[in-house]
């Protein structure tokens, strides 16, 4: 009996999390304490003034005068019989507008599939050949590492300044041909290629440092053969993160499709997240989720056939082991990027980022080093704010996922389900279910990036606590008298929480540009805070104009990138 | 009267999990059956992966075994709780196989051997008694303060017979206790064990590879195979006749020390 409960924790863990999320989805509208009927009133007659009779007689009209359980329990039943409810603005049903918008997305995502895996082919190419001549196969990977670096949403914005606006080699906006498939591929493409290619490129080199091929390469295989035995030993340890590299990629479409006006599911749901139209929204979330959901489920499929067998609940990913003292000269690069961060805040911080005092536009001078934006504000000042205002939430973001990833690290059994679906959700939608219930605010975006942030935390913890478990000084501990909750103290917190927070700090960068890339699309603070993603969104318009406007935040931001992959190259040595 | 009583004690680890089905059980102690008196001294030799540590785990109740039961002093012996089994973990002590690798690396020498004293409430001035089972050992007030890392091997091996030996248990359990210590340290060790026999009536039972050890310390041998006891005999008689073909193995594979001792 025992043994049978404790073996059906993780399923039940996993059903309980998408019974959650899905109550959460259905319950929106709900807890968004948005009036529908007044929504629809102002969508469909303007600004009349309501009066009571009218709001009644919609409310009756679409069946809204119920309680929290009953609107559940019908939109439930409507998603099961695939009726995702109509429009609040249109009047419409919902699902087949995002339906065609969803084909649109995977479209997308398949041509930025390509680019990535061309981008991946190419950085390992060099590797492969110089590992079948039988040389030193370490690349310096500052190709990847760059490309890494960009995320989706500045990389959009960057390409269609320079190609669309400046160069007109490509259409800035729209899906009509192959011409508008170009830029948008590879703002989603490169990244993501940089990745892959880094991961794919470590992999091939350390199977090349392997004793057997050298064997082989005596007994006389030919190099087709060795390459594929090469790739085939290490494909399969890297399908987790490709899965999780493609589960990004459908968070960084959202973007992509917003800067380039594409019409795809991710631009149809910020749409509807603008426009308040919650029964659009609840469908594009759970389309999204789903979508993420089944690339997780997919690439966890074929790592499981390449692997032959299922790994245990204690073999989750094991992240590298973060190890000390790596050498002084890797610390150049971050060093130089805090020192210029540094220079920017301390420049920036005494001015005003608010008020607009110089003439829209100005062209940067001595007093105005970066220029006036739009409103004519000091962009100088506005970046500089921002520094510290996305940086701050990124603390605040970073402490709370250390604290939820070691909580729920230490029970990995029931926390499977939601380490997992947490996994699959970008934080553009875990902002999108934020920005739904509580409307667009730094709290949310902090909320909505700390409720996915923990994930890899967790997994991290729970490796960890496995691993110190199995210690022989741990294992003694009944014999001691030391009882299973006054190990936790004693052995288990203090071998976790040093790694553990040197992984969280790593990710900082990573979640400082999360919440740029929220206040970017709308679902961050609001106008007018100086957010790095606000101040990019707002310049991009005037960008032929005033080009510091765009430049400033596209730089902090890349600075902030650079930061973040450098960190995480000193963490892996 | 005897103090432990084992009856039909089986245990197997679970292996490797299939991609379809459940994992196969590998069997490690199949149907085990014995008596240890009070006092007694016995030595467990056997090849490596015969069971010999699994068993010592089994009878210090730090996993649940499959079947079969465990008394002490009729009381029956089974993991819970921790303050359920206190009372069993006052009277039976334990050396786990890999001492270094048992003493918690954030703790000084003092700390470690005084701990198990506090946790389990032993009534006497932990600080103290720790100090003198340290001495007892060959460890003076100077490695009070040390961390494990600051050990040597066989410092730590003494710590963590220090540690056991500090609850005045009334069995020890010891699981290879000077292998990989010198022939010097090594009779040091023995001899702090016989010591703790005679003076305490400490009853012990340790594991070794090497035959040669026991002979020096015990009684009783029993020799294990594939999980199985296949000869359980005063020592000085298995010396002399060994009647299995695997303790014949054994003795021949043992140093020539054996034979003069
Ligand atoms: N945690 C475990 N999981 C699975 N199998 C195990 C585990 N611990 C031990 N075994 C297996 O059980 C068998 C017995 O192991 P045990 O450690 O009891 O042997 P031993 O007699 O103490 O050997 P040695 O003399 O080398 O210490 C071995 O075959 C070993 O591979
Ligand atoms: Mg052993």
């Amino acid at each position: 009996m025992m043994r049978i409960t404790r073996a059906a924790i993780p399923a039940l863990s996993r059903g309980i999390t998408l019974i959650a999320v899905m109550v959460l989805i259905g319950l929106l509208p709900w807890i968004s304490g948005r009036d529908p009927a007044l929504s629809i009133l102002r969508a469909r007659m303007g600004d009349q003034n309501p009066t009571p009779e009218t709001l009644a007689a919609i409310r009756q009209q679409l069946g809204l005068a119920l309680g929290p359980l009953d609107h559940l329990w019908n939109w439930l039943a409507g998603v099961f019989r695939g009726d995702f409810g109509t429009s609040w603005i249109s009047g419409a049903p919902v699902l087949p507008g995002l339906v065609q918008a969803l084909g649109v997305s995977l479209g997308l995502m398949a041509a930025a599939l390509a680019v990535a895996l061309f981008v991946a082919v190419a950085l390992c190419w060099p590797t492969m050949r110089r590992g079948l001549r039988g040389r030193d196969t370490r690349s310096s990977g500052v190709v990847a590492a760059c490309l890494t670096a960009l995320p989706e949403f500045m990389l959009s914005a960057v390409l269609l300044v320079v190609f669309a606006v400046w160069l007109r080699w490509f259409p800035p906006y729209g899906w009509h041909g192959a011409a508008n498939v170009v830029l948008p591929a590879l703002a989603l493409g490169l990244p993501a290629g940089g990745l892959l290619g880094r991961l794919l490129e470590n992999a091939i080199a350390a199977t090349f440092h392997e004793r057997w091929i050298a064997t082989w390469a005596v007994a006389g295989f030919g190099k087709g053969q060795i390459a594929r035995a090469v790739l085939r030993r290490s494909l399969p340890a890297l399908m987790p993160q490709i899965g999780m590299i493609i589960v990004a990629m459908t968070g960084g479409a959202i973007a992509v499709e917003q800067v380039f006006s594409i019409p795809g599911l991710g631009r149809a749901v910020l749409g509807a997240a603008s426009a308040q139209d919650l029964p659009a929204l609840q469908a594009g979330i759970l389309l999204l989720l789903v979508n993420a959901l089944f690339i997780g489920i997919v690439a966890n499929l074929i790592r499981i056939a390449l692997l032959g067998r299922a790994l245990e609940m204690g073999a989750m990913p094991v992240p590298q082991v973060l190890q000390a003292a790596p050498s002084r000269r890797l610390w150049i690069v971050p060093g130089v990027v805090s020192f210029l961060m540094l220079v920017l805040v301390v420049a920036g911080l005494p001015r005003d980022p608010f008020t607009s005092e110089y003439i829209r536009l100005q062209p940067p001078g001595l007093l105005l080093p970066l220029g006036a934006d739009g409103l004519g504000r000091d962009v100088l000042a506005r970046v500089a704010h921002g520094a510290v205002s996305t940086i701050g939430m990124a603390i605040v973001v970073t402490a709370a996922s250390f604290v939820i990833g070691i909580g729920m690290g230490l029970m990995p059994r029931l926390a499977i389900g939601p380490i997992e679906v947490t996994k699959a959700t970008p934080p553009t939608i875990a902002a999108l279910i934020v920005t739904a219930a509580m409307g667009p605010s730094a709290v949310g975006a902090v909320v909505a990036v700390s409720a996915v942030a923990w994930a890899p935390l967790a997994a991290h913890t729970a490796a960890l606590v496995t691993e110190t478990r199995a210690q022989p000084h741990v294992q003694i501990a009944p014999v001691l008298g030391v009882g299973p909750l006054q190990l936790l103290p004693r052995s288990i917190l203090p071998a976790i929480t040093g790694p553990v927070l040197r992984h969280a700090m790593l990710r900082l960068p990573g979640n400082a540009l999360a919440l740029a890339a929220l206040g970017f699309l709308g679902l961050g603070p609001k106008p007018p805070s100086p957010d790095w993603g606000l101040i990019l969104a707002d310049g991009l318009p005037y960008v032929e104009r005033a080009p510091f406007a765009v430049l400033a935040p596209v730089a902090a931001l890349a600075l902030m990138s650079v930061l973040g992959v450098s960190l995480a190259a000193l963490s892996r040595r | 009267m005897s103090f432990l009583t084992v009856r039909d004690l089986s245990h197997s680890y679970r292996g490797a999990r299939r991609m379809w089905g459940r994992a196969p059980d590998l069997p490690v102690l199949q149907s085990l059956s014995f008596d240890l008196a009070a006092g007694e001294r016995v030595g467990i030799v056997g090849m490596s992966g015969s069971g010999k540590s699994t068993l010592l785990r089994c009878l210090m109740a730090m996993g649940r075994p499959q079947s079969g039961e465990i008394r002490c002093n009729g009381r029956l012996v089974v993991m819970g709780r921790p303050a359920s089994l206190r009372w069993y973990r006052r009277v039976v002590q334990y050396v786990p196989q890999d001492p270094v690798a048992s003493l918690e690396p954030r703790m000084t020498v003092a700390q470690l051997v005084a701990e198990p004293l506090r946790r389990l409430r032993i009534d006497c001035d932990p600080q103290s008694r720790a100090q003198e089972a340290l001495e007892s050992v060959g460890l003076g007030s100077q490695y009070l303060s040390r961390r494990p890392d600051e050990l040597s091997g066989g410092q730590a091996q003494r710590v963590a017979i220090a540690r056991a030996i500090a609850m005045r248990p009334a069995f020890l359990m010891t699981d290879e206790p000077v292998s990989g210590l010198d022939m010097t340290v090594r009779a040091q060790v023995v001899q702090v064990l016989r010591d703790l026999s005679q003076t305490h009536g400490t009853g012990i039972v340790m594991v070794a590879h090497d035959i040669s050890v026991v002979a020096a310390l015990c009684s009783r041998t029993m020799v294990m195979e594939h999980g199985r006891i296949v000869e359980d005999r005063p020592t000085s008689e298995i010396l002399k006749a060994p009647h299995h073909p695997h303790t014949r193995q054994l003795l021949e594979a043992a140093p020539p020390l054996v034979a003069a001792a």
